[in-house]
């Protein structure tokens, strides 16, 4: 176990560092220095060169960089909002998208979970085709789509929920655009729940659970979730990604405050730097999650966690 | 308790499974008992309804079975000592699982590799029977898993009860089954195939093992096996099946010293033997019929290299030889000619006679 | 043991064997013969297990009039796809026949905020002999030319995105899994940090450095897409190595490259199909994404996308504008799913059935 969280948190580095390349040598391509003034004179660039660590080799630019980044200091933003600091920028941005995305996390896994339950259990009955219909469609509806009818039905004619995000009715402004986003979630959550509990339940040690007298809750939540749950877990991370790309458009929709409609009016404005820097926090957001995910997955799994070293 | 006491009873059994590919007939009235203490072994290739119908006497028959007819009768003590018999088919499966499955039939099952939860401590699933049944305080069933452990000849018991599944032997896997099998003391233990998996070093250990623990407990034990050598081994009584039917039934020395059935001869005959080197290893030709095409008569016919004319047109009914011994075939009708086993195995039989007689009348 | 007596067979065959049935058949040479085997081929039985389930046969039914929409619909009335009419913009949706029914007869409802009041501007601008079947847009542009060619770009964008990381994926995945060792250490490290990276921001990076258009979105979709492919070909890749026929295969003298292409890949052919059939809704996905953000096909050209993103612009005032390619779209990623489904049950029946 040690060995294996050691292994994944050296990947995760090293996969950071290999995103904090890429972006690096993005930003030499990318048209346009800052100082690119007309109104300044050789010296001046110079100096600003100097100030800024431009005149050093690529290599210690590079790790001058890293160490920015790292710490949080983004740089400044060009066009969307002149010379206002990114890290400013973002400050109350992240916290509105963080706390929409968890919600859909958490409403779309537990919902998804108690659908893939409820088909599994009921294999082949009616109620298995409804769970199914319902996931297929909340995987082949793309989260905007959902987004736009929500805005529309529930915001924009029946008026139950602000149709576009208001700061002030934070919580009443996030229902929407969160089940928006937690649809897609709930979906795949349901479908993988599904086979991998039919799987779980059709295995050899269900049947000697029940041949031992075990029935009920005991057998589904004891026997049967926990080894279906595992590899659910490993699903998850790749659909927080798929939540990121969502909430960009989400968010467009919903006119909300965060970090996703940031990120398009950044690309829509060609603000280069807003960009990388928000590719780059989505990067290690992603990368954290992966690793959490991935060490729970060790610790749950008995399999893994009493490995021998070595394995 | 009064001798020879029936313990299991199954009349008529008929099961169908509904698949995709259609309604496969797999058990077609099956009739089998046992008594207190006995071991009866159910014999048979892949795919004859061996293990459906064991499935069926525990209530974990797959979701898509249908049984058509037929009574699975259970005779058991309450605890306060006074019989009672229930027809397990009747009965709801919530009755079943907590009346009948653990704690007085158990199983243990074919692949010890697959069969025990991954993601749960060998100890806990050992003391999951006894707290679910019996309410044992948890303490009290760590010591009676340790000991069971320890009964079961593993080694360093207390240690063995921390560790998960993947850190075991197969062996030693088979052995955790049969302990979580005797958890709650049952009075049937059924094992469906419980070697066929394991190294053939491992597999004597591990009948001599149930073997014991039945002497020790004087628990009664139902064998589903396709291997005849351990049949010689364990069994009382033999059943044997073919395509969902006892084609032929017995005691033990009936069956392997006066096989009437041309399959039972078939097995028997390709069964290898030390004494056998010069001869070619005879196979039954053929493969089991799909039971998805039911065909009229006998179904064994098509293989069957004695088969009569009435064979493709009627099934056979049980020929009684003796009160134990009964046989489904047309060759003991008084009208059928004289068919004699092949000669092969007639001096195999012999062999063994003389072998038997030698180490003082075990087989 | 009490047994009951000898009882005839079976109620259903009343059959009263004759003296004459009781002689043996003699049938030795037949009895060599084992006529008990699969009646149908593995494909067949695949087929046959597809269509049985109603999901995949409707998905591939929609999947073709989809597909031959996207090839026969712009055709089918008189409009071109960037054809601008701005006399005629913002019209709801009307066809001839059905117009006197009450319904697509050319009217919509306005929701203002003094309540909602019915107009139909095809009689306010006396556009009688006027048909836009599904109306038209703010340019005055025919929706039905429009969704069709953008289902046409969509459907084109996806199958290149799907084929080209089949082929990428899949041969990674079957090289690395082949050769195992060091070269599948190497080649497993570079993935884990490809898969490092959120498929949002590789497809960003890459659109800020490229032109946008077409081939950058299927390039985009290509980077992101090969990862899930290749872990599927290794995995079989890795099940199937060790098998007899490969091993035979080998001791025969073939080639690395025969072993992996013309020995493995045959038979692992179903999964990848499957997941073809997967990526192929992602990459719609991916591609409508984009053009939300503004990154997709360039104006005046048209994706599925690009028409969602243009009809929410005005979705409160004129919903019928965006109406037919979401649902073009959720129909497109709906019916590949449950292809995908079918297929995948059809290649691999979970359920033991006994």
């Amino acid at each position: 176990m040690k060995k294996y969280t050691l292994k994944r948190l050296f990947t995760s580095l090293f996969t950071l560092l290999a995103i904090l390349l890429v972006l690096f040598i993005l930003m030499q391509l990318m048209p346009g220095s800052p100082f690119n003034d007309e109104k300044l004179n050789d010296d001046q660039r110079a100096a600003l060169y100097a100030k800024y660590g431009l005149d050093q080799p690529v290599l210690v630019q590079f790790f001058r960089y890293v160490g920015n980044m790292l710490r949080g200091d983004y740089g400044v933003s060009y066009n969307i909002s002149k010379n206002t600091p990114i890290s400013q920028l973002i400050q109350t941005r992240l916290p509105t998208s963080i706390y929409i995305g968890g919600a859909a996390v958490a409403l779309g896994a537990l919902m998804g979970l108690i659908l893939g339950l409820i088909a599994a259990l009921k294999h082949d009955t009616v109620w298995d085709t409804l769970a199914t219909v319902i996931s297929v469609i909340g995987v082949s509806v793309p989260s905007y789509v959902f987004a736009l009818a929500l805005s529309y039905a529930l915001g924009f004619r029946l008026q139950w929920f602000p149709m576009l995000y208001n700061t002030q009715l934070a919580t009443q402004s996030s229902v929407l655009p969160s089940i928006a986003l937690s649809m897609f979630t709930m979906a795949s959550i349901a479908r993988f729940t599904r086979t991998e509990m039919l799987e779980v339940l059709d295995s050899d040690y269900m049947l000697l659970a029940e041949s031992k007298g075990i029935s009920g809750p005991a057998l589904i939540f004891r026997h049967a979730l926990r080894n279906a749950l595992i590899p659910i877990i490993t699903v998850l991370a790749p659909l927080i990604v798929d939540l990121m790309t969502g909430s960009l458009v989400v968010e467009k929709i919903f006119a909300i405050p965060g970090v996703g409609s940031l990120l398009v009016n950044a690309i829509q404005s060609n603000d280069y730097n807003v960009v990388i820097s928000l590719s780059f926090i989505y990067s290690a957001m992603y990368i954290a999650i992966m690793l959490v995910v991935d060490i729970l997955y060790g610790i749950i799994d008995p399999r893994i966690r009493l490995a021998k070293e070595g394995d | 308790m009064a001798d020879k006491e029936k313990i299991l009873d199954i009349k008529d059994l008929d099961i169908s499974f509904k698949t995709t590919a259609g309604v496969v007939h797999a058990i077609r009235g099956v009739d089998i008992d046992l008594f207190t203490g006995e071991t009866v072994a159910i014999v048979g290739e892949s795919g004859s309804g061996k293990s459906v119908t064991m499935k069926a006497a525990m209530g974990i028959l797959a979701s898509n079975a249908t049984v058509n007819r037929g009574t699975i009768q259970f005779s058991y003590h309450h605890a306060d000592g006074s019989p009672a018999t229930v027809d397990i088919l009747a009965q709801p499966k919530k009755w079943i699982r907590d009346h009948i499955n653990g704690k007085r039939i158990a199983m243990v099952f074919q692949d010890p590799m697959t069969s025990l939860n991954p993601t749960m401590s060998i100890g806990k699933q050992i003391m999951e029977g006894m707290i679910w049944h019996f309410k044992t305080p948890k303490a009290e069933a760590y010591a009676k898993a340790v000991d069971l452990l320890r009964e079961v000849g593993i080694d360093d018991p207390e240690k063995r009860m921390k560790n998960y599944p993947h850190q075991l032997s197969g062996g030693m896997r088979q052995r955790v089954v049969i302990a979580i099998a005797l958890s709650c003391n049952p009075d049937l233990l059924i094992c469906d195939e419980p070697t066929t998996a394991l190294d053939v070093t491992i597999q004597a250990k591990i009948i001599e093992l149930i073997r014991r623990l039945q002497k020790e407990r004087g628990i009664s034990v139902i064998y589903i096996t396709h291997d005849l050598g351990v049949v010689a081994k364990v069994a009382d009584y033999v059943n044997v099946m073919y395509a969902g039917k006892i084609v032929e039934k017995g005691t033990v020395d009936e069956i392997f010293y006066d096989p009437r059935h041309p399959y039972t001869w078939g097995l028997l005959s390709a069964m290898p033997d030390l004494d056998t080197a010069d001869e070619r290893l005879y196979t039954i030709p053929g493969s089991p019929p799909n039971l998805l095409y039911e065909k009229p008569g006998d179904a064994f016919a098509p293989r069957n290299r004695y088969a009569l004319v009435v064979d493709d047109k009627a099934e056979p009914p049980m020929f009684k030889i003796t009160e134990d011994h009964y046989v489904a075939s047309w060759l003991l009708d008084p009208r059928a000619p004289k068919v004699e086993m092949p000669a092969e195995l007639k001096a195999r039989i012999a062999r063994m006679k003389e072998e038997a007689a030698k180490h003082g009348g075990e087989l | 043991m009490a047994k009951k007596q000898p009882v005839l067979a079976a109620a259903q065959t009343a059959y009263v064997p004759a003296d004459a049935d009781f002689v043996l058949k003699n049938v030795d040479g037949a009895l060599m013969l084992d006529t008990n085997f699969a009646s149908q081929s593995f494909w067949k039985d695949v087929l046959v297990r597809f269509f049985r389930k109603k999901s995949s046969v409707l998905g591939l039914a929609l999947i073709i009039i989809i597909t031959l929409m996207s090839i026969v619909g712009p055709g089918m009335n008189a409009y071109t796809y960037d054809g601008q009419q701005l006399t005629q913009k913002n019209l709801a949706p009307r066809v001839q026949g059905l117009e006197n029914y009450g319904i697509f007869d050319g009217s919509e409802t306005m929701h203002t905020t003094s309540g909602n009041k019915t107009v139909n501007n095809y009689v306010e601008k006396d556009l009688t002999d006027v048909y836009y079947w599904f109306g038209s847009d703010n340019f005055g542009r025919d929706i039905w030319t429009r969704t069709w060619s953008g289902a046409r770009v969509s459907l084109i964008i996806a199958a290149a995105a799907a084929l080209i990381d089949m082929v990428i994926g899949m041969s990674y995945g079957l090289i690395s899994g082949y050769f195992g060792g060091r070269v599948d250490m190497v080649m497993q490290r570079f993935l884990e940090i490809m898969n490092g990276i959120p498929r949002l921001v590789i497809v960003t990076l890459l659109l800020l450095v490229l032109e946008p258009g077409m081939l950058t979105i299927i390039f985009a979709l290509m980077l992101t897409e090969w990862v899930g492919m290749s872990r599927i070909a290794r995995a079989e890749m890795l099940k199937l190595k060790e098998q007899e026929f490969v091993l035979a295969s080998r001791t025969l003298g073939a080639g690395k490259f025969f072993i992996i292409f013309r020995e493995v890949l045959p038979n692992i052919i179903g999964p990848i199909i499957t997941q073809v059939m997967f990526s192929i809704p992602t990459a719609i996905f991916t591609e409508a994404f984009l053009s939300f953000v503004g990154l997709g096909i360039p104006v005046p050209r048209c994706s599925l996308g690009s028409l969602i993103s243009e009809g929410f612009n005005a979705f409160t005032t004129h919903p019928y504008q965006i109406i037919p390619p979401v649902i073009a779209m959720a129909l497109l990623m709906f019916s590949f799913n449950l292809v995908a489904d079918g297929l995948r049950e059809a290649l691999d029946p979970k359920m033991k059935e006994m």
